[in-house]
């Protein structure tokens, strides 16, 4: 996998970004112990609103909601966020870049899930985002009782760029 | 014969998998509905870049066998510029078969995914190809098939 290229347009960071978020994404899924069907099934709805909502400049994160269906209320067992930084290279000089041992630290820090567990991907979007066919409103799982730990800029583009954190439960 | 198709940052994955489905079939065509059908299978390994590290390869029902790589960063821009259609588009017809590269963290998954489609299979990107009889018109007795030949760019 690349690490670095160098272009000239948002455009071009706009899609590398997108597609490798989702690519992040999924190598987080498969190193989590989590079946990675249900986001390659949805792969092209899931990139088309991640294009479209970064180049609009609207989405502001993506996250993985990791959930234990048999639990009952406040199921979340986990969470990954990509959060988008508009301004993280200002006057960015074009260099595109993914830094897998971002992802794969993450990976390591927060373990395996529970045979069981599913997931769904969630776009937060400031308003006035444009509509994208296949994804619907949702609200968050609740977060109380956990952690949020921040571990850096994974992937780069442009001006942009998408850091990543994942939470852990601090309270039994 | 091969093509290079430009991937990302040029297109994103789905729109590289777009690409290529213009190149091997018509619009409309059953052909191009049955490489639409595992879109999200070969996106997948488009992201993966394993389509770069070695070709998908199209087995027509007659003719011959058509190679295609994916161009990925610095490199896809002029990629793009330099794309060339097919004479003839290999998927138009019924018969053909189709080989995807695949790492081999992600080809059980893939492999698994590609049940419900026959005719579309996957192997190990380290390795030669392993699927599909030659298409007619290339079996000749006396001859074989250079696969190693056809993992060269």
């Amino acid at each position: 996998m690349n690490t670095a290229v160098r272009v000239n347009t948002t455009t071009y960071a706009v899609t590398h970004i997108a597609t490798n978020m989702l690519g992040s994404i999924r190598a987080i899924i498969k190193g989590s112990g989590l079946n990675p069907d249900r986001i390659r099934e949805q792969w092209d709805v899931l990139e088309r609103g991640f294009a479209a909502w970064l180049a609009s400049g609207h989405l502001k994160t993506t996250t993985l909601e990791v959930y234990d269906p048999r639990k009952r209320g406040d199921n979340l067992v986990g969470r990954f966020d990509f959060t988008i930084d508009y301004g993280y290279y200002p006057g960015g000089d074009g260099d595109l870049w993914l830094d897998p041992d971002t992802v794969a630290y993450t990976i390591r820090k927060n373990g395996s899930f529970p045979a069981g567990c599913e997931y769904r991907i969630v776009a937060d979007c400031a308003p006035g985002y444009p509509e994208v066919p296949g994804w619907a409103a949702t609200t968050y799982r609740s977060t109380t009782g956990f952690t949020r730990h921040t571990v850096g800029t994974a992937i780069g583009g442009g001006s942009l760029g998408a850091g990543l954190a994942y939470y852990t439960r601090s309270e039994k | 014969m091969s093509r290079a198709v430009a991937a990302i940052p040029v297109r994103t994955s789905v729109e590289t998998w777009e690409a290529i489905t213009g190149l091997l079939a018509p619009a409309d065509s059953a052909g191009r509905s049955r490489l639409e059908s595992v879109t999200n299978i070969a996106v997948v390994l488009i992201t993966a870049e394993y389509t770069q590290q070695a070709p998908i390869v199209v087995m027509p029902s007659n003719g011959p066998r058509i190679r295609i790589r994916t161009v990925h960063g610095v490199d896809a821009e002029e990629a793009r510029t330099e794309e060339v259609p097919l004479t003839a588009r290999p998927c138009a017809d019924p018969g053909w078969t189709m080989s995807l590269p695949c790492g081999v963290d992600d080809i059980e998954e893939i492999r698994d995914a590609l049940r419900a489609h026959p005719g579309i299979e996957v192997r190990d990107v380290t390795e030669g190809i392993t699927v599909g009889e030659p298409a007619p018109s290339d079996v000749t007795e006396g001859w074989s098939i250079n696969y190693g030949e056809l993992e060269n760019p």
